[in-house]
C-alpha cells in the first residue's frame, strides 16, 4: 500500500500537467491572499477620508475587489477538485 | 484707454463742455462718428467666418490682388483698423502669408483716403444728416431681426447713419465755434507748427483710435477756417502715423508674423510721413497742381486736404511698393522668432532601427515621454504641476483654491510638447514597415492606437477647458463647484493611473487594478449626471448650465477612458504568467457595470 501511493507520488511530480496546476493554485493562492491585503488597506483608507469623491471610488474598488476573490476561490476550489481526480 | 488718463479726461471734458456749447457738439460728433465706426466695424464682423474669409483667400494670391482687396475693403468698410486687425489675424492662423499682408496694408492705406474725400467732398457741401436719419432707421429696423446678416446689415447702416451724423454734428458746432474762439490764433506757421501739428496728429489719432476722426475733425475745422491749411496737412501726416496704432495692438496678442507686418505698417506710414515732412513745399505745389486740373478751387482747402491725404498715402505706395521683398527680409532680421524650446523626441534613433524589438521598445520608450507631457499639458490646464499629484489629501483643496488661474494656452503647448514627438512616432513606426505577420508589427499598431488616444485626451481637454475657464468668473457657487468636481476627478483618475504604474512595478495586482480604475470612470458619469439633473430640478443651475455640464462630463470621461487605454498599452508589456493568472479573475464588461449598479444601489 505504502509502494503504491509512493508511485502515484512520483508519477505526479514527473507529470508535467500536475506540475502546473500545482503552479498554477499557488499563484492563485498568493493573489487571493495579495487582494485580502489590498482590501484591508483600502477599507482603512475609506475610514480615514471624508471626501465624497474617495469615499464612492473605494466604494467601487472594495466591490471589485470583492467580486474577483469571489471568483478566484471558485477557480481555486475548482483546480483542486481537478487535481484531486 | 488707461484708467488713471480716464479720471484726468472726464473732468477736463466736463469742465470744456460746461466752458462752451459749440465744443459740446463738436465732442458729441467725435464721439457719435466713433460709434458709427464701432457699429460699422461689429456689422463686417457678422460676416466674418465664412464670406469675408474665403473673399480674402481667393482675392491675395498676388501682391497686386492683395492691394486691391486692401483698397476695396477699406474703402468700403471706412476703416483700415479692421482690414489690418483681419490681416494680422489671417497672418497669424497661416492662412496669408507675409507679402499679401504688406499689400493689404498698402492698398488699405489708399482705400482710407477716401473718407476724406467723402468728408470733403460730400460731408461739408450737402446736408447729409437728412440721408442719415433714414439709413439709422432702416438700420435698426434689421438689428431687430433675427438673422446673423440681417443684424449685420442693420449694424452697417446704422454705422454709416451715425457716420454721417458725426459729421454733420461736426459741422455745425465748427460753424457756430467760428462765431466765439477763432482756433487760428493758435496758428503755428514754420518748421515748428509743421512739427507741432504733426505731433497732435499722432496723439489725437492714437487716443481717438481712428485716423478717420482725425481726419474729419481737420477738415471740418479747415473748412471753416478754425486752422490754417499748412497747420491741417501736418494734422493729416500725423494722423496717417498715429493709424499704425491700431494694427500694433492687435500685433500684441498676434504671432511673428502679425507683429512684423504691424512693424511694416509703421514703417511704411513712419518714412512716408518723413518723406512728405522734408519734402513739404513742394507736396504743396503738387497738391494745387492736381487740385486745379480737378477743378477745385484754390481757397476750397477741404478738398485739397483730402487731395493731399491721397497724394501721401499714394507716395508711400510709390516708395515702398516695388520693394516689399526687401521690406519682408528686413522685418524678419528685426523680428526675430524665438526659437521655442520645443521637445523633441528621446529614444528614436536610427540607431534602434537595426533590429524589430529595439525599434518596437523605442517606440514605447517614446510613447511615454509623450504621455508623460500629456499629463503635464492636463494638469497646468487645471493649475496644477505634476508636483501636486503626491499631495493626495491636498488635492481638492488645490483645485477650489485656484479661483482665478491664467487661461493656459493648450495650442501653444501643443505645438511644444506634443505635435513635434508625435509626429517623429508615427513617422519612425511608418519608417519601421514591418510584415503584417511579424508579432512586432502588431505591438506597433497598439503603440499608434496608445499615442493616438493620448493626443485625443489633450485634445478633449481642450473642448473642456473652455466652460472650465468661463465658470471660475461665474457668481454661480454650484457651477464652480461642479466643474471643480469635473477637474478633481480628471486629476484624481491620473494619480491613480500612476499608483497603476508603481503596481506594475512592485507587482502588485495591476492587472485587477484596471478594473477598479474603468468601474470608476462609468460611477463617475452616472454619478455626474444625476448630480445635474438635480441641480437643475432644484433650480441651482439654469438648464443652459446644465447642458455644458453634462457635454463637459462627457469630455471628462473620454479624457480618463483614453488616458487609461493609452497606459494599459505603454506600461503593462510583460505578458507573464502572473498576468495569465490575473487575466483569470479580471472583470468582463457585463461584470465591471453589475459592480456600478451594486455601489449605485448601496
Amino acid at each position: 500500500m505504502k509502494i503504491e501511493k509512493l508511485l502515484h507520488k512520483l508519477q505526479a511530480f514527473f507529470d508535467t500537467n500536475t506540475h502546473k496546476k500545482r503552479e498554477h493554485i499557488e499563484e492563485l493562492k498568493k493573489i487571493l491572499l495579495k487582494l485580502k491585503k489590498k482590501e484591508r488597506k483600502i477599507t482603512h483608507s475609506l475610514e480615514q477620508t471624508d471626501d465624497e469623491c474617495l469615499i464612492k471610488h473605494y466604494q467601487t474598488e472594495l466591490e471589485i475587489i470583492r467580486v474577483q476573490r469571489k471568483k478566484g476561490i471558485e477557480v481555486l476550489q475548482l483546480l483542486k477538485e481537478r487535481k484531486k481526480n | 484707454m488707461h484708467k488713471a488718463l480716464l479720471l484726468i479726461v472726464i473732468p477736463l471734458l466736463s469742465y470744456g463742455f460746461w466752458l462752451s456749447v459749440e465744443f459740446k457738439g463738436i465732442a458729441a460728433g467725435v464721439s457719435i462718428f466713433l460709434f458709427g465706426m464701432l457699429s460699422l466695424e461689429q456689422g463686417f464682423k457678422a460676416f466674418t467666418g465664412g464670406v469675408l474669409e474665403r473673399i480674402l483667400q481667393k482675392t491675395t494670391d498676388t501682391t497686386w490682388k492683395s492691394f486691391g482687396f486692401g483698397f476695396l475693403s477699406a474703402s468700403l468698410m471706412q476703416s483700415s483698423s479692421l482690414v489690418s486687425v483681419i490681416t494680422i489675424s489671417f497672418l497669424s492662423a497661416g492662412l496669408l502669408d507675409l507679402v499679401a499682408g504688406i499689400g493689404i496694408v498698402f492698398g488699405s492705406n489708399l482705400g482710407t483716403t477716401t473718407g476724406a474725400w467723402l468728408i470733403a467732398g460730400l460731408g461739408l457741401k450737402v446736408n447729409i444728416a437728412t440721408y442719415a436719419m433714414p439709413i439709422l432707421v432702416f438700420g435698426v429696423l434689421c438689428i431687430f431681426q433675427n438673422g446673423k446678416q440681417l443684424k449685420g446689415i442693420g449694424y452697417i447702416l446704422t454705422g454709416l447713419g451715425f457716420l454721417l451724423l458725426g459729421i454733420h454734428y461736426m459741422k455745425e458746432s465748427f460753424e457756430h465755434f467760428e462765431n466765439t474762439i477763432n482756433l487760428a490764433e493758435y496758428a503755428m506757421p514754420g518748421v515748428k507748427g509743421l512739427l507741432i501739428y504733426t505731433a497732435l496728429g499722432i496723439i489725437a489719432t492714437i487716443i481717438m483710435q481712428s485716423s478717420h476722426a482725425t481726419m474729419l475733425l481737420t477738415i471740418t475745422a479747415v473748412s471753416v477756417h478754425q486752422i490754417t491749411y499748412d497747420n491741417a496737412l501736418a494734422l493729416a501726416i500725423g494722423a496717417n502715423v498715429g493709424t499704425t496704432i491700431t494694427a500694433i495692438i492687435a500685433a500684441f496678442g498676434a504671432n511673428i508674423q502679425g507683429k512684423r507686418l504691424a512693424g511694416s505698417h509703421l514703417l511704411i506710414n513712419l518714412c512716408t510721413g518723413i518723406f512728405v515732412l522734408v519734402f513739404i513745399k513742394q507736396f504743396g505745389v503738387a497738391v494745387d497742381f492736381i487740385s486745379q486740373n480737378l477743378g477745385i478751387a484754390g481757397t476750397d482747402h477741404a478738398m485739397k486736404l483730402a487731395t493731399f491725404h491721397s497724394l501721401f498715402n499714394l507716395t508711400g505706395i510709390i516708395l515702398f511698393f516695388p520693394f516689399i521683398n526687401q521690406q519682408v527680409t528686413l522685418l524678419e532680421k528685426l523680428f526675430i522668432e524665438k526659437r521655442s524650446n520645443i521637445f523633441k523626441p528621446k529614444y528614436l534613433d536610427s540607431s534602434a532601427m537595426d533590429f524589430p524589438e529595439t525599434v518596437v521598445e523605442s517606440v514605447r520608450l517614446e510613447s511615454i515621454h509623450l504621455y508623460e507631457n500629456a499629463i503635464h499639458v492636463i494638469l497646468r490646464t487645471f493649475g496644477l504641476h505634476k508636483r501636486d499629484l503626491q499631495t493626495k489629501d491636498l488635492l481638492k483643496q488645490l483645485i477650489d483654491q485656484n479661483n482665478h488661474p491664467i487661461e493656459y494656452d493648450i495650442d501653444a503647448n501643443y505645438e511644444k510638447r506634443i505635435k513635434g514627438i508625435y509626429s517623429a512616432i508615427i513617422a519612425f513606426i511608418s519608417q519601421a514597415g514591418f510584415p503584417l505577420e511579424m508579432p512586432q508589427s502588431s505591438r506597433l499598431s497598439w503603440l499608434r492606437e496608445a499615442n493616438k488616444r493620448t493626443v485625443e485626451a489633450i485634445k478633449d481637454t481642450k473642448h473642456l477647458q473652455k466652460n472650465w475657464t468661463q465658470s471660475r468668473s461665474s457668481t454661480n457657487q454650484v457651477k464652480i463647484d461642479e466643474y471643480n468636481k469635473i477637474a478633481y476627478q480628471i486629476i484624481l483618475h491620473i494619480q491613480k493611473i500612476e499608483t497603476f504604474r508603481h503596481e506594475i512595478e512592485g507587482n502588485e495586482l495591476p492587472l485587477l487594478s484596471l478594473d477598479a480604475l474603468k468601474a470608476t470612470i462609468k460611477d463617475d458619469d452616472m454619478q455626474m449626471i444625476r448630480t445635474i439633473e438635480t441641480l437643475i430640478r432644484d433650480r441651482k443651475i439654469t438648464p443652459e448650465t446644465g447642458s455644458s455640464l453634462i457635454n463637459d462630463s462627457a469630455y471628462m470621461r473620454s479624457i480618463k477612458k483614453n488616458l487609461l487605454k493609452a497606459a494599459e498599452t505603454l506600461f503593462l508589456h510583460d505578458n507573464t504568467v502572473n498576468n495569465q493568472v490575473e487575466q483569470q479573475l479580471s472583470l468582463n464588461e457585463t461584470e465591471i457595470n453589475d459592480v456600478v449598479q451594486t455601489v449605485d444601489t448601496k
